[in-house]
C-alpha cells in the first residue's frame, strides 16, 4: 500500500511537470490550429539554455527563469519565421505538422552537433526531504507542484480577466469574426507564442530538474506524453490538458507500481484510446475556454 | 556496384507501393493515415514467422510465435492479409467519430503503443532485439547469394508495384475514387448525398493496410530482419514528405515521390565526403532533409506532379484541405 | 523502413530564423557535396567493390580504406564515435610505419542510424562506393545481424562489436569479434556477486532495449542455480524523466546489489533517484558497457563522484591499459585528437582498444600474406592473432613490419593484450572486477578464477 501511496506522490511532481507543459501545448493548438510537434524540442533547448548557465555558476531557478525566455523568444521565431508564413500561403493542417516536424528535425540536429549525445545534470541542491506519510519528495519537488499550481491559476486569470486573455478566446473561437471586431489578432498571435514558449521553456527546465539528468534524447518522449495529456483533456482546452496530465501522470506512476515498468507509458496511452473511442471529443470539450468548434 | 543498386531498386519498390497507399489514403481520401508504418510492420512480421523455422531452430536464440516455414508466397500473401486484417480494428476506434487532427493524433499515439508493446513482450515477436535471419523466399531453392538472386528479386518486387498501380489507379478512376475525393473535398455532402463516409473510409483504410502489408513483406524477404527500431513513427513522416514532393493524390506523383525523397535524397547524403568530427555530416543529412520539405511545401506545395484535375476542379486550392467546420 | 530516428530531441538555443538560414545554407553545401561526391565516388568502381580491392594489379599508390560501420545518429548516436576513435591512430601508426606495402590507409565512416534495415543500404553503399575496402570495424548489436550477410558476401573483413550469442558459433568466415558475448558478462557479474562481494539478493534493473535485455536470462538462470535470490527484475522504458516508483518498488524488495545497464541518460536518473529516496546509495555492478567516459560522466553528475567511486562496481573484459601495446595505441590516439578532437576521450574504453588491435591484425595479416586479396589474407588475421610456433610477439605495427622483413612470423599484443581466437573467429578474454577512479579510470580490484567462471557458466546453462 505505501508503494501505492509513494506513487501517487511522485505522480502529483510528473503531472505538474506535464501539465505545465500540456497547457502550453493545447494553447498553441487551440489558438493558433497548429500541431506544433518541435514543442518538445523547443523544451529540451530550454532545459540545455538553463543548464549553460547553471554550469557558470547561476543558480538554477535563474536559470529557469532563462529557460522561459529562451522557450518565450524561439517560439515566437520558430512562429514569426516558419510557421505564420506558411499558414498565411494556406498550407493545410497535415502540412503545418510535416513543417513542424521538419523543424524539429533540422533543430535538434543543430542542437546535438552543439551539445553531443551525452547527458548532463543540473548542479541543485534538492533540499531537505519531507515525508508525508509514505510520500517522500524532495523540496524542489515540492516547488515544482508549487510553480505548477502557481502557473495554472496565472493561465486561469489570464484566460478569463485581462483583456490579451479575452482576445486569445475569441481568437481561438474564430478569427475573422475576431479581426471585424477589432482585435488585433496578428498582435494577439504573437502573444499566444510569447506566451505559450514561455511555458514550454519552464517545462522543459523544471522536466530537467525533475529528472536528475537529461539529454538530446529526451525530447521526442515529452511530446508524445504532453499530445497524450493534451488529446486526454480535449485538444485546445487548457483546463482538459490540465485534467489530462493528472490523468496520465497517476497513470503512468501507478502503473510502474502495480505492473511492470516497461508498460508504464502503455497503459497511459491505452486510456488516451479508449477516451477517444467512447468520448472523441476528449474529456472535457466544450468546458474550456478555448474550444474550437466541433 | 550491382548490389548496392539492386538493394536500391528493391527499397524504391517497396518504397513506391507504400507511397501509392498512403496516396489513396491521404491523397485521394483525405485520411491522415499517422499509424501507416504499423501496417507495414505487421506485414513484415507476419511474413517473417510465416517464412522462419519454429523458434527453437538456430539454437533457439530467439523468441516468437508460429514459425511455419511457409513456402513463397504465403507469407507475402500472409503479410498482406494481416495487414488488411489490422486496419479493421484500428479504422474502428479512429475513423468512425474523431475529426481529422484528432485522427492524426491518435494514429500517432497508436503507433508509438505498438511499438513499445512489441519492444517489450519478448515472446511474441523477439521484443526490441527483432527477428533475424528470416529465410529469402525461395532460399531453399535459389542461391540467394548470387547476383541472378537479386535480379529476381528486383523483378518480383517490380511486378508488385505494378500491380498495386494498376490498383490503384482503378480505384482513383472508378466512380468509387470519385466518391472518395468527393468525401475527402466535403465529408459532409458527401454523407448528405446518401454516401456511407465511414464505410467508405474503412473500405480505402483497409486497402491501403494490405498494400502496406505488402511492402513489408517484401522488405523483411529482402534484409532478413525486422526489429522495433525500423518502424518509429518518423518512418511514416518520410513517407508524407515523399508524398509531399511527389504529388498527392497522383499516382504518378506518389512513385516519384518514393524515388526522390527516401531514395534519391537519403542515398545522396551517403556519398558525401567525410569531414569534421564524427557524427557531424549525419546530424546535417537530418538539417537537409528538413529544408527539403520545408523548401519543397514553401515553393512548390502541389509536389512535382500535382494532382490532375478531375471532371469537378477541385473547389479549393490546391495545398489546402478546407477547415471542415471549424471556422 | 528505418531510416530516420531522431526527429525529436533537442533544438538549437540559436534563434530559429537564423538557424533556419544557417541551415538552409549549410543544406546547400552539403547537396552540393553531395552532387560532386555521388559523381566521382563511384565511378571509381564499376565491378564489384571486393574484386577491385582484392586486385592485385592495384597501384602500389592507392589507399586502403577502413570502413567505421555503426551508428553515428540515431539513440546509439554515441557508439560510432568511439570506433572511429580506433580507427584513426591505428591508421596512424601504420602510414607512419610506410602503410601496407606500401598502400596508405584512411578511415572512412559510415552511418547505419543504429537500424538494422537503415544498415543494409549503407552496408551496400559502402561496398560499391568503395573499391578499395580493406575491412570494416562497428557493427554493434544493432546492426551486426543485418550487415553481417552482407560483408560475408562482399569477403570483407570484419571486427565486429555486437554481444549476440548468435555469432558464438556463426559459419561467416570474415566476421571476427574480438569481445564476449553478452551472456558472459552476466555470468561475470554473477562471478563478482556472489564470489566476490557475498551478496545473495539481487535486483536486475536493465533498460529495454536490445543490447541490455540479453543480460536479463542468463544472469538470472546463473543467478537462480546458484542459490542466490532475484528479488525484482525491471525492464525499464529508457529516457523517460523520472523512475521514482519503479525505484520505490524495487528499494521495497531489499535487495544487496543492483545489477544494471540502462545507457543514455537512464541509469543516471535511475541511481540518482536511488539514491535520494534510499537515503544513500546501495551497491551497484554495472556490465562492461558501463565502463565508458559518457557514463562514468553523466552518472557522476548524477548521483556525485564519492558515491559512484564508493558504491559502484563493474565487470570488464580484462585490459590491464599498460604494457607497450597500450602505451603505442595511448600515444598513436593522443596524436589523432588532430583529426578527432576528442579522440583522446576514447583512452580507456574497451571497443576502442579491441578496434584498434583488429586493424593492426589486419594490417599484419596482410603484410604476412603479401596480398591485398581478402580471400587470401583473412585466414591468415587467426595466425596473427593466435600466433604459430616460432612467432615473435610484437606489439606495434612497424615492429611486426620489421619483424616480417626480417623472415619471420608475427603475434600481435596490441593494446588489450594477446588474442585467442576460436574456430569461430571469436576471442573472449577473462573478466576483471573493475570499479572508477577520480577521473573516470579504470581500476582492477579482483578477478574471477577459472574455476569459478566456469562454474557460472554451467549455472547460466551455455
Amino acid at each position: 500500500m505505501d508503494l501505492y501511496v509513494a506513487a501517487l506522490g511522485f505522480a502529483l511532481v510528473s503531472a505538474s511537470v506535464i501539465a505545465i507543459a500540456a497547457v502550453g501545448f493545447t494553447m498553441q493548438f487551440g489558438i493558433t490550429n497548429l500541431i506544433n510537434l518541435a514543442y518538445g524540442v523547443v523544451m529540451i533547448t530550454s532545459a540545455y539554455v538553463a543548464y549553460a548557465l547553471n554550469q557558470l555558476g547561476v543558480t538554477i531557478w535563474a536559470g529557469l527563469a532563462a529557460g522561459a525566455v529562451c522557450g518565450a523568444v524561439l517560439s515566437y521565431l520558430l512562429n514569426r519565421f516558419l510557421y505564420a508564413p506558411f499558414q498565411r500561403k494556406g498550407t493545410s493542417h497535415i502540412g503545418m505538422v510535416i513543417i513542424s516536424l521538419a523543424a524539429s528535425l533540422m533543430l535538434t540536429n543543430v542542437v546535438l552537433a552543439i551539445v553531443g549525445p551525452t547527458s548532463v545534470s543540473y548542479t541543485q541542491d534538492p533540499g531537505p526531504t519531507i515525508r508525508i506519510g509514505a510520500m517522500v519528495l524532495t523540496t524542489v519537488q515540492v516547488l515544482i507542484i508549487g510553480i505548477a499550481v502557481l502557473l495554472m491559476l496565472v493561465i486561469h486569470a489570464l484566460l478569463t480577466l485581462t483583456r490579451l486573455g479575452k482576445a486569445m478566446r475569441a481568437t481561438a473561437a474564430n478569427p475573422s469574426l475576431a479581426r471585424s471586431c477589432g482585435i488585433p489578432t496578428g498582435r494577439v498571435i504573437d502573444g499566444v507564442w510569447l506566451v505559450t514558449g514561455a511555458l514550454c521553456g519552464l517545462a522543459g527546465t523544471v522536466a530537467a530538474m525533475n529528472s536528475d539528468s537529461f539529454a538530446v534524447s529526451n525530447g521526442a518522449g515529452y511530446l508524445i506524453t504532453i499530445l497524450a495529456a493534451a488529446v486526454l483533456g480535449g485538444a485546445g482546452q487548457p483546463y482538459g490538458a490540465m485534467l489530462g496530465a493528472v490523468l496520465i501522470g497517476v497513470m503512468t506512476e501507478l502503473s510502474a507500481a502495480a505492473i511492470s515498468p516497461e508498460y508504464k507509458e502503455v497503459v497511459a496511452f491505452g486510456v488516451l484510446v479508449l477516451v477517444m473511442v467512447l468520448r472523441p471529443q476528449g474529456l472535457l470539450a466544450k468546458v474550456g475556454a478555448l474550444a474550437p468548434a466541433g | 556496384m550491382t548490389y548496392y543498386l539492386t538493394t536500391l531498386a528493391v527499397y524504391a519498390g517497396v518504397d513506391m507501393i507504400a507511397c501509392l497507399a498512403l496516396s489513396l489514403q491521404f491523397g485521394t481520401s483525405g485520411i491522415v493515415n499517422f499509424s501507416f508504418i504499423v501496417f507495414q510492420a505487421a506485414g513484415a512480421y507476419t511474413a517473417a514467422v510465416l517464412s522462419l523455422p519454429p523458434d527453437t531452430a538456430n539454437g533457439g536464440f530467439q523468441q516468437y510465435i508460429l514459425g511455419l516455414e511457409a513456402p513463397f508466397p504465403l507469407p507475402w500473401i500472409g503479410g498482406a492479409v494481416v495487414g488488411g486484417l489490422l486496419a479493421l480494428p484500428v479504422g474502428l476506434v479512429v475513423l468512425r467519430r474523431l475529426r481529422s487532427d484528432y485522427q492524426a493524433i491518435a494514429m500517432l499515439v497508436l503507433t508509438v503503443i505498438a511499438n513499445t508493446v512489441i519492444t517489450n513482450a519478448r515472446p511474441f515477436l523477439n521484443g526490441a532485439a527483432g527477428l533475424s535471419l528470416v529465410p529469402a523466399p525461395l532460399a531453399a531453392q535459389l542461391d540467394t547469394g548470387a547476383v541472378g538472386y537479386q535480379y529476381l528479386y528486383v523483378a518480383i518486387t517490380a511486378a508488385c508495384v505494378v500491380l498495386v498501380f494498376l490498383i490503384a489507379q482503378r480505384i482513383v478512376d472508378s466512380p468509387y475514387g470519385r466518391t472518395l475525393r468527393a468525401m475527402r473535398e466535403h465529408e459532409v455532402a458527401a454523407g448528405a448525398l446518401g454516401k456511407h463516409v465511414v464505410a467508405l473510409k474503412m473500405t480505402i483504410f483497409v486497402v491501403g493496410g494490405v498494400i502496406a502489408g505488402l511492402s513489408g513483406a517484401i522488405l523483411v524477404g529482402f534484409i532478413g530482419l525486422w526489429a522495433p527500431a525500423t518502424w518509429l513513427y518518423p518512418e511514416t513522416i518520410v513517407l508524407f514528405a515523399a508524398l509531399i514532393v511527389g504529388g498527392r493524390g497522383n499516382n504518378v506523383g506518389a512513385i516519384l515521390g518514393a524515388v526522390l525523397v527516401p531514395i534519391g535524397f537519403f542515398e545522396a547524403t551517403r556519398f558525401i565526403p567525410p569531414f569534421g568530427p564524427p557524427g557531424l555530416i549525419p546530424a546535417l543529412e537530418w538539417v537537409a532533409i528538413g529544408s527539403l520539405i520545408i523548401g519543397f511545401l514553401w515553393w512548390r506545395p502541389a509536389g512535382v506532379l500535382p494532382e490532375p484535375r478531375h471532371v469537378f476542379p477541385p473547389t479549393s486550392p490546391l495545398g489546402t484541405i478546407p477547415a471542415r467546420g471549424r471556422r | 523502413m528505418g531510416r530516420r530516428n531522431n526527429v525529436n530531441g533537442l533544438a538549437a538555443n540559436a534563434r530559429p530564423g537564423l538557424a533556419r538560414l544557417g541551415a538552409i545554407a549549410l543544406a546547400a553545401i552539403v547537396l552540393l557535396a553531395a552532387c560532386s561526391g555521388a559523381t566521382s565516388t563511384p565511378s571509381a568502381a564499376p565491378s564489384a567493390a571486393a574484386a577491385s580491392a582484392a586486385a592485385p594489379t592495384a597501384t602500389a599508390a592507392t589507399p586502403l580504406v577502413v570502413g567505421v560501420l555503426a551508428p553515428f545518429t540515431g539513440p546509439d548516436a554515441a557508439l560510432g564515435p568511439a570506433y572511429f576513435a580506433a580507427c584513426l591512430p591505428a591508421v596512424r601508426e601504420i602510414n607512419a610505419a610506410g602503410g601496407v606495402m606500401g598502400h596508405q590507409l584512411t578511415c572512412k565512416q559510415f552511418d547505419t542510424r543504429g537500424d538494422p534495415a537503415d544498415a543494409v543500404p549503407a552496408a551496400r553503399q559502402m561496398v560499391a562506393s568503395t573499391p578499395n575496402l580493406m575491412m570494416v570495424i562497428g557493427c554493434t548489436s544493432d546492426e551486426a545481424s543485418s550487415v553481417a550477410p552482407v560483408l560475408e558476401q562482399n569477403h570483407i573483413v570484419s571486427f565486429c562489436m555486437t554481444g549476440q550469442s548468435e555469432f558464438n558459433k556463426s559459419s561467416f568466415h570474415y566476421f571476427h569479434r574480438l569481445v564476449p558475448p553478452d551472456e558472459y558478462d552476466a555470468y561475470a557479474m554473477v562471478g563478482s556477486a556472489l564470489d566476490f562481494n557475498h551478496y545473495q539478493r539481487v535486483a536486475l534493473v536493465f533498460g529495454n532495449d536490445i543490447g541490455s535485455q540479453a543480460f536479463v536470462a542468463p544472469a538470472t538462470r546463473a543467478l537462480t542455480k546458484l542459490g542466490a535470490t532475484v528479488v525484482i527484475n525491471q525492464a525499464i522504458a529508457l529516457g523517460q524523466p523520472s523512475y521514482r516508483t519503479e525505484v520505490t518498488k524495487m528499494l521495497a524488495a531489499k535487495p544487496d546489489v543492483i545489477f544494471t545497464e540502462a545507457l543514455g541518460p537512464t541509469d543516471a536518473t535511475y541511481l540518482a533517484e536511488v539514491k535520494q529516496l534510499n537515503g544513500s546509495m546501495i551497491p551497484v555492478i554495472g556490465t562492461s558497457a558501463t565502463i565508458d567516459p559518457v557514463w562514468f560522466k553523466a552518472v557522476s553528475a548524477a548521483i556525485g563522484l564519492p558515491d559512484l567511486l564508493k558504491y559502484f562496481q563493474a565487470v570488464d573484459v580484462s585490459t590491464t591499459f599498460s604494457g607497450p601495446g597500450y602505451d603505442a595505441f595511448k600515444a598513436a590516439l593522443l596524436a589523432s585528437a588532430a583529426d578527432f578532437a576528442d579522440a583522446p576521450k576514447y583512452a580507456q574504453r574497451g571497443a576502442t582498444l579491441h578496434l584498434y588491435d583488429g586493424v593492426v591484425m589486419t594490417a599484419l595479416a596482410m603484410d604476412t600474406a603479401k596480398s591485398t586479396d581478402p580471400a587470401v589474407y583473412n585466414p591468415v588475421i587467426n595466425k596473427i592473432g593466435n600466433g604459430v610456433t616460432g612467432a615473435t610477439v610484437v606489439n606495434t605495427y612497424k615492429q611486426g613490419v620489421d619483424a616480417l622483413k626480417a623472415g619471420g612470423s608475427v603475434r600481435f599484443s596490441g593494446a588489450a593484450g594477446l588474442t585467442q581466437f576460436n574456430e569461430w573467429n571469436n576471442s573472449q578474454g577473462g573478466y576483471i572486477l573493475v570499479k572508477y577512479d577520480d577521473k573516470g579510470g579504470e581500476v582492477t580490484i579482483g578477478q574471477l578464477t577459472q574455476d569459478q567462471t566456469n562454474q557460472i557458466i554451467q549455472a547460466g546453462g551455455s
